[in-house]
């Protein structure tokens, strides 16, 4: 139990995706503009991710390892992203236009985002079972959401004019997500 | 200039990928903690982004529209995959070095951002021409970085001993804080010296449509370079 | 700005007070805690002061030069976070780390945003962070007597002991702005005059205390309890760090929302992290949700509407920030530190207190036993400090000692004895008693007596009567009774006292009879 807790909060907080491990840099920098996108994203990340890494799990372990054809995770993985993506945008487009008008356009975004295919593939890395890939999955999801959500409220208080000119733009932001992740480098070290 | 010259040029320094357009961040600042690594990834995805941009540009026009990005994906991963290969079995310190960041490479955005911005409008020998200049491009902005950030942070350059023995490194240029610092340092300079960078495709965010790379072929991506 | 209200940064202006002014209280409340971390560290820890507030000011003035952004320099910020991180230093911080420090959080935290009121974390604390980060071996280096040393919290970790009320005052082996008396001093003063809102330090003091107690293994025992909070720079972030107006929320519940993060976080950090300096990054944790707190809890806008209503009808409103009266906060504050202070003099003062009692002990067994040269005490520790025997009231043996010549031979014995039956209070006496069994003598040294008659007892006519007497016990006559061998009269007039001092008396012999076995 002790372990599994750890899963989670390690890969929310302790090497949070982000701001230790620099997977979805791009859309972290980018949709951090806005808060309202941010907070979507996130939860659309921590949906693909959660169902993703679960996949992901099954496919390796029940079709890849026992065929010989590790070397094709890559391949697979990122199919199966792409095509869950897919999947779910049909889904919700029909079931759901309200949640899809919200999150939809998210979505072909979290197919390129570095961070989910991170995830699987750290997944087959460290040897996870079925239970261990789906929490880090989503421990890693939400540690997404923290960092993104965080970053855009942090962002709202920046007013441009009051920055010295080359620092408008990216800098600022780039500097932002580094003191970000100094705070975080707070949870290193944690043992329970 | 001779245009295939040029496109040299532009990937070098033009439109450089990593501080111009701003693309690729995540490999850039996780990897940049060493020159070496720098040149290694660097290399590798130069290799790959080569590959990728002939290839495509060769089935440019046989790809259909609706299945162009799937399809692209499953290219670059193909090739990611043999890259991979390749490098474990007879580079294995590169391999150790860059670790799951090879694999990543399907996702990096330079790839598939230039095999939709160019790749799939332009002749192979273009194609393959700008998939140097780019790989270059993004090498040499790699390794810059991981030059800074190993000599502040580590005392040393590829390796070998720069700064005296008495003088303590600054341990937190290699850790992810100073990935951050670095890269906006750059930026810094450069929008100090007057280059314009992409950046506010980047950070805008385009109303949060399409705030990635250019895969997803935003309109309004294209306007902002010219 | 995509936000309806704007809530602009702080530092408010209040009053008439501007930012310089608040600042220079800031800076003067952090002085007691400076002069004591001065005093206990030596030299080189006012340099690492020095340098720090020096290079932080120094920053700031050539960025506003560079930038021309006028003179801010001057508003005292830069001083208070160069001072600010300097505490927060070890006091054998090579001088590079303060100047590095003090330049990454002003120049970075601070004036790549904008400069003051545009920061969104503690720039001090960054910095700090920053140079722990940095150079992770010299910063963590705290000497005592030159040797690496282990700070108090690094102790605790590790599941040794450590000493609180050293802590408490500044002297252990931890950063120069350690002293929490000092710093406690300063914090409250500057809660009392409202420039720090009680809800946040408090939450994060709270918050600390309840999560170490429950999580940290030892339940709510106070000296553990007291232990984790005086260390770790707790205390200084609770007051100095976290409470700044900049970096934390606006509103009343946002900050003791704020507060309780920090001081859970700090709790989580300290239970089951590695790190002595863990504290630190727990603040910047909060500072990262002040702007997330700030846009979904706005001070009630049904407040603002009393308040409008209130100036309609003519009312005053109480001015922005006062919420406990201030003069019950300034009165409370005043006696915790008469407390404090009173403590802090008793602790200095009891070992000398201590010494004058024995010193005068000590006299009077040797006008007792006039031929001892020294003496030896008797060990009867269940004797001692109780109320001894049944027929004696309310007497207890203090002590006895045995008189021995200079060739260690015994030569009488004296007894200290104490009733609490006298009139006016405790009457204390030393009874000698020869080798021979024969009572030498009294001597008082604790009688408060009514003067002129309970007092008499200190008198030759009173207390001469007990002098080289060979009884067992006596017994007190009174009016014109027929002395015996065994009689003192009592004083006239002050029965109680005499009564009392025989008693005493009594109950020494008893005591010296039953125990000569014991030596």
């Amino acid at each position: 139990m002790k372990a599994l807790i750890l899963i989670v909060v390690s890969g929310a907080l302790i090497n949070n995706v982000v701001l230790n491990q620099f997977l979805g840099i791009c859309s972290f920098l980018g949709v951090s503009k806005q808060m309202k996108a941010s907070a979507s994203l996130g939860f659309a990340v921590i949906f693909v991710i959660t169902i993703a890494s679960a996949v992901a799990s099954l496919l390796y372990d029940f079709v890849l390892k026992p065929f010989g054809i590790e070397f094709m995770k890559t391949i697979v993985f990122i199919l199966v992203i792409a095509a869950l993506v897919q999947i779910v945008e049909m889904f919700l487009k029909k079931k759901s236009p309200a949640i899809y008008k919200s999150l939809g356009i998210f979505l072909p975004l979290i197919t390129t985002n570095c961070a989910v295919l991170g995830v699987a593939l750290t997944n087959v890395q460290n040897g996870y079972n079925f239970g261990e890939c789906v929490l880090s999955g989503f421990g890693t999801a939400v540690g997404f959401t923290i960092a993104i959500v965080l970053l855009a409220s942090v962002r709202v208080r920046i007013r441009e004019e009051d920055l010295p000119a080359p620092l408008r733009g990216a800098p600022i932001v780039l500097i932002s997500a580094a003191l970000m992740s100094i705070a975080f480098m707070g949870f290193g070290g944690l043992s329970f | 200039m001779n245009k295939y010259v040029e496109r040299l040029y532009n990937g070098l320094v033009r439109e450089n990928p990593t501080l111009v357009l701003m693309l690729g961040m995540c490999p850039t600042l996780a990897v940049s903690t060493r020159a070496l690594n720098g040149i290694g990834m660097g290399l590798s995805t130069t290799a790959v982004l080569i590959l990728s941009n002939l290839v495509i540009s060769l089935l440019r026009k046989a790809i259909p529209d609706e299945i162009r990005l799937p399809s692209y994906i499953v290219i670059v991963a193909s090739l990611v995959t043999v890259t991979e290969l390749l490098i474990e079995a007879y580079l294995p310190s590169v391999y150790e070095a860059l670790g799951i960041y090879i694999p990543l490479i399907v996702v990096n955005c330079i790839i598939l951002g230039r095999a939709e911005a160019y790749a799939n409008k332009n002749t192979p020998l273009l194609s393959v021409m700008d998939g140097i200049g780019m790989g270059l491009g993004f090498t040499v902005a790699l390794t810059l970085a991981g030059l800074v950030r190993e000599i502040l942070g580590n005392g040393t350059a590829f390796g070998l001993r720069v700064l005296p023995e008495s003088i303590e490194p600054m341990g937190i240029f290699v850790q992810p804080p100073g990935a951050f610092l670095v890269i906006a340092l750059f930026i810094i300079i450069m929008n100090a010296i007057g280059i314009k960078t992409r950046q506010r495709k980047l950070v805008e965010g385009c109303d949060g449509c399409c705030a990635n790379c250019a895969v997803t072929g935003c309109p309004k991506s294209e306007e902002v370079t010219k | 700005m995509n936000m309806a209200l704007n809530i602009s940064s702080g530092p408010h202006i209040r009053d008439r007070w501007s930012t310089r002014f608040i600042m220079g209280i800031v800076f003067m409340s952090l002085v007691p805690a400076a002069v004591v971390g001065v005093v206990v560290h030596g030299l080189h820890a006012f340099l690492i002061i020095l340098v720090s507030i020096v290079a932080a000011v120094g920053t700031e003035f050539l960025f506003d030069v560079i930038c021309k952004k006028g003179r801010s320099y001057l508003d005292g910020s830069a001083a208070v976070t160069g001072l600010l991180l300097a505490l927060s230093l070890s006091p054998d911080t090579p001088l590079y780390g303060p100047v590095i420090g003090s330049v990454f959080a002003i120049l970075v935290v601070k004036c790549c945003f904008g400069g003051l009121g545009k920061n969104f974390i503690n720039p001090a604390l960054a910095g700090r962070c920053f140079l722990l980060i940095s150079f992770s071996n010299s910063m963590t280096v705290f000497k005592v007597d030159m040797v690496s040393s282990a700070t108090p919290v690094a102790e605790m970790l590790a599941g040794k002991a450590v000493n609180v009320t050293s802590m408490f005052l500044g002297t252990s082996n931890a950063v120069i702005g350690s002293s929490i008396a000092a710093l406690l001093f300063g914090g409250l003063i500057l809660w009392a005059f409202d420039i720090i809102h009680g809800e946040i330090c408090f939450s994060v003091l709270g918050g600390f205390t309840l999560f170490v107690a429950l999580f940290g293994g030892q339940g709510f025992d106070p000296v553990f309890l007291a232990a984790n909070i005086c260390g770790g720079g707790v205390v200084m972030g609770a007051f100095f760090m976290a409470t700044d107006y900049v970096t934390s929320p606006v509103s009343k519940l946002g900050q003791t929302i704020y507060g309780l993060i920090i001081g859970v976080l700090g709790g989580l950090f300290r239970v089951f992290g590695q790190s002595a300096d863990s504290f630190s990054y727990s603040i910047l944790m909060g500072n990262l949700f002040t702007p997330l707190i700030d846009m979904y809890i706005l001070p009630k806008p049904f407040a603002y509407r009393k308040k409008a209503i209130a100036r309609q009808n003519g009312e005053v409103p109480k001015p922005f920030g006062q919420r406990i009266p201030r003069s019950v906060k300034v009165i409370a504050v005043i006696t915790l530190l008469a407390g404090l202070a009173l403590g802090a003099v008793y602790s200095i003062t009891e070992e000398t207190i201590k010494d004058q009692k024995q010193k005068a002990a000590w006299q009077s067994y040797q006008t007792v036993v006039p031929e001892a040269m020294n003496f030896r005490a008797v060990q009867a520790p269940d004797i001692y400090g109780q109320i001894y025997g049944t027929s004696f009231g309310r007497v207890t043996i203090n002590e006895a000692v045995i008189g021995m010549d200079a060739y260690g031979k015994t030569v009488g014995y004296a007894i200290s004895v104490t009733s609490s039956e006298g009139y006016d209070g405790n009457i204390t006496i030393s009874v000698g008693i020869s080798a021979d069994g024969v009572v030498n003598g009294i001597s008082f040294t604790e009688l408060h007596e009514t003067p002129g008659k309970g007092m008499l007892a200190a008198d030759a006519d009173f207390s001469g009567q007990f002098t080289d007497r060979m009884v067992t016990s006596f017994k007190l006559i009174t009016g014109g009774a027929q002395a015996t061998a065994n009689s003192i009269d009592n004083i006239s007039g002050a029965t109680v006292t005499s009564k009392a001092v025989v008693n005493a008396v009594n109950a020494a012999l008893d005591f010296f009879n039953n125990a000569k076995g014991v030596q």
